[in-house]
């Protein structure tokens, strides 16, 4: 009966996702033609960042809950219950605790201290929220296809200066934390403040280090577009044609740039501020930033944190996991003949692709948060100053020498499978008892005799 | 209760101080006699029975029916010890001491003997120490512990006999507990010299009775209470009131008369329970009377414990502010009236300040109005420091005068210092109505309660003092717990009034006031105020104190658990 | 040499020796951590939930441990300290006779009595007999620790902790204060040896001849 309900609920969740996304299509379809050329973005604008993004966040507050249980050896929420005859009996998988907790945020007091900033304490939630959702919009979530005869771009924005968009935005949201911090006029608020200050910036260094190389490789920073670095992952490095059916090595960032892609998931997993990097939360001693806060304004730094995570999931998905582009076969699978006839199917169930990649990154952030403990704080310093920057520096280096030899990116594909191999090597051979030995027990005990 | 008292020889042959040890035998000691009790050599003189040579020497052997201040018995057969010029055991307290004797008071046989005696005695025992107040003082249960501690082999019925004989207005009888040492017999017959009580029936049914028609009402049967090692007789004021662990005992004195017997007064948290007579062979020996053991409740009944004016509670700097500015008013024309039961120190202060600040030179006596007296201590003046009063009076030069003479009108003021009236309420409210008086009282009588200003005062129990009895013996008295509500000692007052009369008084103790004005009274110069006084924690007759295991007095809470809105 | 000794020792000539290559180098041991968390993860997902509320019975591959309180509950160990109880005598009074040793055994001092005595003439035999009892007896259960000193102080099986009850939540500090009336609840419980199976009151029996010998042992 559970693995029934499990799945047909991942049955329900590859059918919303390539439904939202036909939807989405049909909708800039739509657009285009009543309205004027590129009026599409609007469309995405709603349905991508609106829908997509605040719906994935907002089941992701129920889900970081039911999924930590289930690491936990725990039930999780399940007391919710909605009172309508049939249902009152059935926790629903803890859906109901969404409801409830979004009419508690809404209808709760929003409590001001008052020795407060009021203006920037005001300030403070939105500035960490607006910024990061923002960066969405760069994010390209599917194919450029024509429909209704016009062609639909799956992006709101395609900058030419695209990563560029990100790091800019991707640093404003320090300000709303720690505004946050110190508006409060709290000693323990200011605390985290502090620490979220001294975190994020050092992390914004490695954040950008890490896709120098990537720039390079592709030689471009924009990410949606022909020459976009999403779509010069879809060539293949090494690849053959089997009877129509190509098969290869991809081009995707994370082969081509391992350390790139490990500098970067480390140094934006530390700006979305999760265990192990939320030196500036930390539950069990000072709170964090938003002690303060109440009602919807806590919401926000609550639903800022679940979209960072969307979004930079997104963005790793775009720059290192060939964003809705599939390992092998992509050519084949875009030339079926029934696509020629129903390109927004191709276009849904490329969408669905990224979506589902996209989920599954966020997985493995969440998957990170309940397995790790919190750094010290002197910790996370010498691991984005001695380890990330220096790391990030010398792949620039690494990078462009490789490029300058060939440019071709084939010999930065071949040392990042070498790097790959290596990780996977030291994985599988390390010894197994040594994980469980207990420390100091070295000695055999002495005899009683 | 007295009987393991340290300082208590027997009083017939009171221990003279050690003779000086000499070498070899016959006599080894002459007009001495010397033994060995536990490998530990004794001298005493002759006659002296075994159980007092052994205390000598820290020796302590159980008994239930000797008592040093009655007449031998040796029916309990509980002081059993070895001795070498005997065949068998010799009962310690009845044998007397021979010389060269070797007594051993640990050996098996002693052990056998002492545990066969316990067991005799729990045989008809109900063992309701539950319900019995004795529990935590009683000999049979300290004995037991320390001697027996054996599970009952007797199964079956016990004798059943009257556990609720009440014997007189002060004691109540539990037949079934009584262990027939007779001592309450033999203290009726040969201390209160009133026969009441006698042994009645045979074998299981022997019974301590009063004889048929008779009541045990004599002045001393609470004494009985004391002396009975178990839960038999019982004082029908404390029954059931309070357990003997929960209560902490302050050596302090009776102030029911002028004899001032010496007490314990057991108190726990801020209310006397009973008193208990103190050693003091100058004074009472081990006993006091009824009278007098009834006198705890004077300490806490119709307390006045508020600063009031005209009956209305004010402020404490209010209501003094209202007696300085009554005072000196009347400079020079105030009646002072002092009570002869307020204690050294508080009439030390108050004739003191009488005299340098008031300006008076004559002081009437009052105080309470003379009562019954009898033959064994009970006296007829009923104030327990009017030798104090006097010679304090005579000392700073202040003439007393007695109360007959006392016309208030006479006076623009009167002060008055002390409640205790040989007058009725009513006739001292109507003598009192015409002229403006400040009462320092520790009862809220109608007169005190209806005057200018009233000051409560703390009860002897809430200070430290001193008195003299009526042979001009000093006698301390501890604090057993602090002052009630805003009562203070009268010395406190008097310090108080005279600082806002001008005058400077500046005392932060009784023993600075006793030390500041003794020395110009000669009966008191060289009295040592602070070593004269019982220690505190002393508090011999009871094994279990409440503060022997290091915590302080009365240091348990055991008051109802109280929230807001919640009386029981 | 002892044990501990040995301990230290070698931990200060080698300190490194704790960890080896293998855990000093942290990724494989980090990837190790996440896949045992993705194993958890997977296996409650997929498998049945089984909520026999005897934890180390439950058979399903799901390694759940939650007992839902409110609707599951676990069985109480049969040594279980529950609420105060004061046991009642058959006619419904209390057994307790305000001895105080639950007052005094109490380390939390959350015990008080008053006393009280049954007149002589009291219709109830039994409290004829027994002649003290509580007129006050109050539980602070906001300062009882549980510990269950005072049932084993207790010398009249008076007072019980056998409810299986937890302490009931309340709104106000007041109602925690379970006066006497509250706590006397439960099975009236007598034994052989209560006095007042032996005599109707605290006066002396009737004997035909007092001063026949009756023996210990034998039934006056």
């Amino acid at each position: 009966m559970r693995r029934l309900t499990i799945t047909v609920a991942f049955l329900t969740i590859f059918a919303s996702l390539f439904g939202g996304m036909a939807a989405a299509y049909a909708l800039g379809g739509y657009l285009e033609s009543v309205w004027y050329t590129g009026a599409s973005a609007l469309s995405n604008l709603v349905i991508l960042m609106l829908v997509f993004v605040m719906v994935i966040a907002t089941l992701l507050t129920l889900a970081e809950r039911k999924w930590s249980a289930l690491m936990q050896n725990r039930v999780g929420p399940n007391r919710a219950r909605i009172h309508l005859p049939g249902l009152s009996s059935r926790s629903l998988a803890g859906i109901p605790h969404i409801i409830a907790d979004v009419v508690k945020m809404l209808t709760k007091e929003s409590f001001t201290p008052k020795a407060a900033n009021r203006f920037f304490y005001a300030l403070a939630p939105i500035l960490s929220f607006a910024p990061i959702f923002a960066l969405f919009a760069i994010v390209p979530a599917g194919p450029t296809l024509p429909v209704f005869g016009h062609e639909v771009a799956m992006v709101v924005a395609n900058p030419s200066f695209g990563l560029l968009y990100l790091f800019a935005l991707a640093s404003l949201a320090v300000f709303g934390t720690v505004l946050a911090g110190w508006a409060s006029n709290n000693k323990f608020s200011l605390l985290g403040g502090i620490r979220a200050c001294a975190q994020m910036i050092s992390y914004e260094i490695a954040l950008g280090l890490s896709l120098v190389g990537l720039m390079m490789a592709f030689a471009s920073i924009q990410l949606a577009g022909d020459s976009g670095m999403m779509e010069q992952q879809a060539q293949y490095l090494w690849g053959i044609q089997l009877d129509g059916f190509d098969v290869g090595i991809p081009a995707w960032g994370i082969l081509i740039q391992p350390v790139g892609f490990l500098l970067f998931f480390a140094a934006a997993f530390a700006e979305t501020r999760r265990t192990p990097f939320d030196m500036t939360e930390c539950e069990s001693e000072i709170i964090g930033y938003f002690v303060e806060y109440s009602g919807m304004r806590f919401g926000m730094f609550m639903v800022a944190e679940f979209v960072e995570m969307i979004v930079f999931s997104a963005i790793l998905t775009t720059l290192f996991l060939g964003g809705y582009h599939l390992p092998f076969g992509g050519q084949w699978f875009a030339n079926l003949a029934f696509f020629k006839d129903y390109p927004w199917v191709y276009g849904a169930t490329m969408g669905m692709v990224f979506w589902l990649k996209v989920l599954v990154l966020i997985y493995i952030q969440m998957n990170i948060r309940w397995t790790y403990v919190r750094f010290r704080y002197d910790q996370i310093q010498k691991l984005g100053w001695k380890i990330l920057i220096p790391l990030g520096i010398l792949n620039i280096f690494v990078t462009g020498a490789l490029l300058l030899m060939d440019t071709s990116m084939r010999s930065l594909g071949l040392l990042g499978i070498l790097e790959i191999l290596l990780i996977l090597i030291l994985i599988s051979s390390s010894p197994k008892s040594s994980l469980h030995k207990p420390i100091g027990q070295n000695e055999a005990l002495p005899s009683h005799h | 209760m007295n009987d393991s008292s340290p300082k208590t020889p027997s009083p017939p042959t009171p221990v003279p101080p050690p003779a000086p040890p000499k070498t070899p035998p016959p006599p080894k000691n002459p007009g001495m006699v010397t033994l060995s009790v536990d490998d530990k050599e004794v001298v005493v003189k002759p006659g002296t029975s075994l159980i007092v040579a052994a205390h000598q020497v820290g020796v302590k052997i159980p008994h239930y029916c000797y008592h040093p201040r009655l007449s031998l018995s040796a029916n309990c057969r509980m002081c059993m010890v070895e001795a070498s010029n005997a065949p068998k055991l010799v009962p310690a307290c009845q044998a007397t001491v021979a010389e060269g004797q070797v007594v051993k008071t640990d050996t098996p046989k002693v052990k056998a003997q002492q545990r066969a005696v316990l067991e005799f005695l729990l045989l008809n025992h109900p063992v309701d120490c539950p319900i019995c107040d004795q529990a935590g003082e009683c000999k049979l249960q300290d004995y037991y512990v320390r001697y027996d501690f054996k599970p009952s082999r007797l199964w079956g019925p016990k004798v059943q006999k009257n556990k609720r004989k009440v014997l007189g207005p002060t004691v109540l009888m539990d037949q079934e507990r009584c262990i027939l040492c007779t001592r309450c017999v033999r203290f009726m017959k040969e201390v209160a010299k009133e026969p009441q009580l006698g042994i009645f029936g045979r074998g299981s049914h022997e019974r301590v009775d009063v004889f048929p028609g008779a009541k045990l009402d004599s002045n001393y049967s609470g004494n009985l209470v004391e002396l009975c090692p178990v839960g038999a007789l019982l004082n029908r004021d404390f029954r059931f009131k309070a357990r003997a662990w929960f209560l902490s005992a302050a050596p302090s004195v009776c102030t029911a008369c002028s004899r001032g017997c010496n007490v314990f007064a057991d108190y726990m948290n801020q209310d006397c329970f009973r008193f208990r007579p103190r050693e003091n062979a100058a004074v009472n020996q081990s006993w006091m009377c009824d009278v007098g053991r009834k006198s705890y409740r004077w300490a806490g009944e119709n307390r006045a414990l508020h600063t009031l004016s005209h009956g209305k509670p004010v402020s404490v700097d209010e209501a003094l502010n209202r007696a300085a500015s009554l005072l000196q008013k009347a400079q020079g024309s105030i009646g002072v009236l002092a009570s002869p039961a307020a204690s050294n120190e508080d009439l030390m202060a108050a004739l003191a300040f009488a005299r340098d600040v008031l300006k008076v030179n004559m002081v009437f006596v009052s105080g309470r109005p003379d009562g019954a007296a009898d033959k064994l201590l009970m006296m007829a003046d009923k104030n327990p420091n009017r030798k104090g009063l006097e010679y304090i009076a005579l000392a700073l030069g202040i003439e007393l005068k007695p109360f007959e003479t006392f016309t208030p009108s006479a006076f623009q003021a009167v002060w008055v210092l002390g409640g205790e009236m040989p007058e009725s309420d009513i006739v001292m409210a109507a003598r009192l109505k015409t002229v403006p008086t400040v009462v320092q009282a520790q009862h809220a009588s109608e007169w005190a309660h209806e005057c200018q200003v009233l000051l409560p005062v703390a009860s002897h129990l809430e200070t430290e003092c001193s008195m003299t009895q009526h042979e001009g013996l000093l006698q301390r008295c501890r604090q057993a717990f602090p002052p009630k509500g805003d009562s203070a000692p009268h010395w406190q007052w008097v310090m108080r009034l005279a600082n806002l009369l001008g005058a400077r008084m500046d005392w932060s103790s009784a023993k600075d006031v006793f030390s500041t004005i003794a020395p110009r009274i000669p009966e008191f110069a060289n009295f040592d105020w602070e070593g004269q006084a019982p220690s505190k924690q002393s508090r011999p007759g009871l094994p279990l104190p409440a503060a022997s295991d290091g915590r302080p007095p009365a240091y348990r809470q055991f008051a109802c658990p109280s929230a807001k809105g919640c009386s029981p | 040499m002892s044990h501990s000794e040995s301990h230290s020792e070698s931990h200060s000539e080698n300190p490194k020796s704790a960890y080896d290559f293998w855990e000093r180098l942290y990724v494989p041991a980090l990837i190790k951590g996440m896949a045992i968390t993705t194993r958890h993860f997977l296996r409650n997902l997929w498998s049945e939930r089984d909520d026999n509320t005897e934890v180390l019975e439950r058979k399903t591959q799901s390694l759940m441990a939650t007992v839902e309180y409110p609707e599951q509950r676990v069985p109480y160990p049969t040594g279980y300290r529950g609420k105060h109880r004061l046991v009642p005598r058959e006619d419904g009074k209390p057994r307790c006779v305000a001895c105080y040793m639950c007052a005094t055994a109490c380390p939390s001092q959350c015990i008080y009595i008053e006393a009280g005595e049954y007149a002589p003439s009291d219709t109830n035999t039994a409290s004829r007999v027994i002649e003290k009892y509580p007129t006050v007896f109050m539980v602070d259960v906001l300062r009882c620790i549980v510990c269950g000193l005072c049932v084993e102080a207790c010398p009249k099986d008076a007072l019980r902790m056998d409810t299986s009850v937890h302490t009931s939540p309340e709104l106000e500090r007041k109602a925690f204060l379970y006066a006497k009336e509250r706590l006397l609840a439960g099975e009236p419980t007598q034994h052989p040896n209560d006095p007042w199976r032996h005599r109707k009151s605290s006066d002396e029996p009737l004997h035909a001849h007092k001063e026949a010998h009756t023996r210990i042992g034998e039934d006056p």
